[in-house]
């Protein structure tokens, strides 16, 4: 490697995108999940964390001209069981193609953080081998429940496995022309007045509760973009709970703040 | 020794005699600009008049080191006649560079740090777009070179705040009402792109490859006129875990030594992006700069991005020259400008 091979001219004028599926989202995010820089999606659970990744699964594989990647995907998961049922679902309702979506997703289950390093490594062969253009890591956090001590020495470890991780995925990302895109949770914050503020909001709220995206600070330093998912009960009439999805721009490089709502049907996850 | 005897023209001569310098000595301590301004000749035919001064005095104060007693080394009036005639580059919002006493500094080390989503990309992406402004707008006119090492640079988002930048410059052209053939060419978006050279860095070895390759690149190009380095960030690849912790200490020092040794022989600006981990101090947590205390000594000017309420605002942390003081900013669409609120301006400590 010589240090002159890394400087790029000359540089494009459009950053590669995948679409979302929907073209309300897409504008929210100026065309798509970015190809070459982690997103990463925060929401509480039920949320439609999983939903949305599934529908990037099958977006890569359109062709780009209708904002796909024309590629094969590799869904990590660290959450049990893999969402047949939902997958088999959003099949159904899409447009036949001639050959079968489902090969064209390589799935690999994650046990542990250990686990994640064996894996990554495989990547150098796999993702040319099998042309993938999109990772999912669904989700992160799960993979560091319970393996770490609440004291100062492993947080710290746990901290450095982070930057190892993203500098990890940032590199097959430039390498491979990759969009990564990781799933992470949320943590109920007790209002105080130290609170830390990171991005747009001043606070994250779903559910009525006060969250914050759980790995802390040092992990927030790793991903390029954030976005929130979040779901409000809207008392309409007497006794009917209506609840209403959105979707917002936490942190990202080239997005000003914005949010919309979406709501989940059966063909997937569709903005309003 | 009279000026008379001076080998100059006829006119400079009766124009150095009717302004009062008659005598060499008279001009031995005397800056151009401020020769320039007595005479009313251009900056150029000062310096010239006054190396002939300086040469048929024996002396050779323009010169800058060839008095000192060292080789290499520069007289204080020297230093401070160049520190005042250098320009900074704008960050475009002016409540920021008036903290900064100008904006960004050539031949400094600055180090800007905050949580993410402040805009400290948002920072490094205007600096390598306004570092490009055009003498004539009060800019340094030159390129940038930017070290991306966690891929957080936007081409898209340059372009929007390149053509914010060259729309301002219109406007600027035609609030003075400049003739159309005297102002510069108007700056397409996509020519403040070919003007930034971006490297993109994946690991520790890729990002001490790169700065050490700087000085062979400057070198090279020095037609070209790069007058900022900007590094986004600069700490990313070093927060793993290094089982070997000297050799971290030893790599960033070796960084910042060779970053500072840049600034001033290329006479440019260096800009370190780094993030904040929060630190256990006195018993509770405080928001720090990362990479440790040894780090702290790396860059001439350290600024903290933070938010207070419902604003952003940079704080001068450390600054051989400026007072300590913070100021709002915000971050739209056209990229880093004043903030609009109506909450006091620039706070000085």
């Amino acid at each position: 490697m010589r240090p002159a091979e890394l400087l790029r001219r000359p540089l494009p004028t459009q950053t590669a995108k995948l679409t979302l599926g929907c073209p309300i989202l897409d504008r929210l995010l100026h065309g798509g999940i970015p190809c070459e820089s982690i997103t990463e999606i925060v929401a509480e659970s039920g949320s439609g964390k999983t939903q949305l990744a599934l529908q990037l699964l099958l977006a890569a594989q359109l062709p780009v001209s209708d904002g796909g990647l024309a590629a094969a995907s590799l869904y990590l998961h660290s959450e049990f069981p893999f969402p047949f049922r939902r997958i088999h679902q959003l099949l159904f309702h899409r447009p036949h193609s001639p050959h079968n979506p489902l090969d064209r997703i390589f799935i690999e289950p994650l046990h542990s953080v250990d686990h994640l390093f064996d894996v990554l490594p495989r990547l150098d062969i796999l993702i040319p081998k099998s042309n993938i253009k999109l990772i999912v890591i669904d989700s992160v956090a799960a993979l560091f429940r319970g393996e770490f001590d609440n004291t100062a020495p492993e947080l710290k470890r746990r901290s450095g496995l982070f930057f190892k991780i993203s500098s990890k995925l940032k590199f097959y990302a430039r390498k491979f022309g990759l969009a990564v895109v990781l799933t992470n949770q949320v943590t109920d914050v007790i209002e105080s007045s130290d609170n830390l503020r990171i991005g747009n909001p001043v606070s994250l709220c779903t559910s009525g509760r006060k969250v914050c995206a759980t790995l802390g600070l040092s992990w927030a330093n790793c991903v390029n973009t954030r976005l929130f998912m979040w779901r409000e009960e809207d008392r309409v009439g007497d006794d009917n709970v209506q609840t209403r999805r959105f979707l917002r721009v936490v942190f990202a490089p080239h997005l000003p703040d914005s949010s919309c709502e979406f709501v989940i049907r059966r063909e997937g996850l569709f903005g309003v | 020794m009279d000026v008379s005897s001076l080998p100059i023209s006829p006119s400079h001569r009766g124009k150095l005699i009717s302004a009062g310098y008659s005598s060499l000595s008279s001009l031995s301590s005397l800056s151009p600009s401020r020769l320039a301004l007595d005479l009313k000749i251009s900056e150029n035919e000062a310096v010239e008049i006054l190396k002939v001064a300086s040469v048929r005095s024996g002396q050779d104060k323009i010169e800058s080191g060839s008095r000192a007693l060292v080789n290499g080394a520069q007289t204080a009036w020297d230093m401070l006649h160049e520190e005042e005639s250098s320009k900074c580059i704008t960050t475009s919002c002016s409540n920021l560079d008036e903290i900064l006493s100008g904006g960004i500094h050539c031949k400094e080390v600055t180090e800007i740090g905050g949580v993410p989503g402040i805009g400290k990309t948002q920072l490094g992406i205007q600096l390598a777009v306004n570092v490009q402004i055009p003498a004539e707008y009060g800019g340094l006119g030159g390129k940038a070179v930017y070290i991306d090492t966690e891929g957080s640079f936007m081409v898209e988002r340059v372009l929007q705040i390149a053509e914010a930048c060259a729309q301002d410059m219109l406007e600027y052209n035609t609030l003075l009402r400049r003739d159309s053939q005297a102002c510069l060419v108007d700056k397409q978006p996509k020519s403040f792109l070919d003007n930034i050279f971006y490297f993109r860095v994946c690991t520790y070895t890729e990002q001490i490859a790169v700065i050490n390759y700087l000085e062979k690149f400057l070198s090279e190009h020095k037609d070209v006129g790069v007058k900022v380095v900007i590094v986004d960030s600069i700490t990313f690849h070093f927060r793993q875990d290094f089982e070997d912790m000297a050799l971290r200490t030893r790599l960033l020092s070796g960084m910042a030594l060779k970053l500072m040794k840049l600034a001033k022989k290329f006479n440019l600006a260096v800009v370190l992006l780094n993030q904040v981990t929060n630190k256990f101090v006195e018993g509770s947590f405080q928001l720090t700069l990362a990479l440790g205390d040894s780090w702290a000594h790396a860059a001439t000017n350290r600024i903290i991005l933070y938010w207070n309420g419902n604003e952003r605002h940079a704080f001068i942390d450390k600054s051989p020259s400026l007072p300590s003081a913070s100021s709002p900013y915000t971050v739209t669409g056209r990229g880093i400008r004043n903030s609009t609120s109506n909450c006091k301006r620039v706070k000085l400590m």
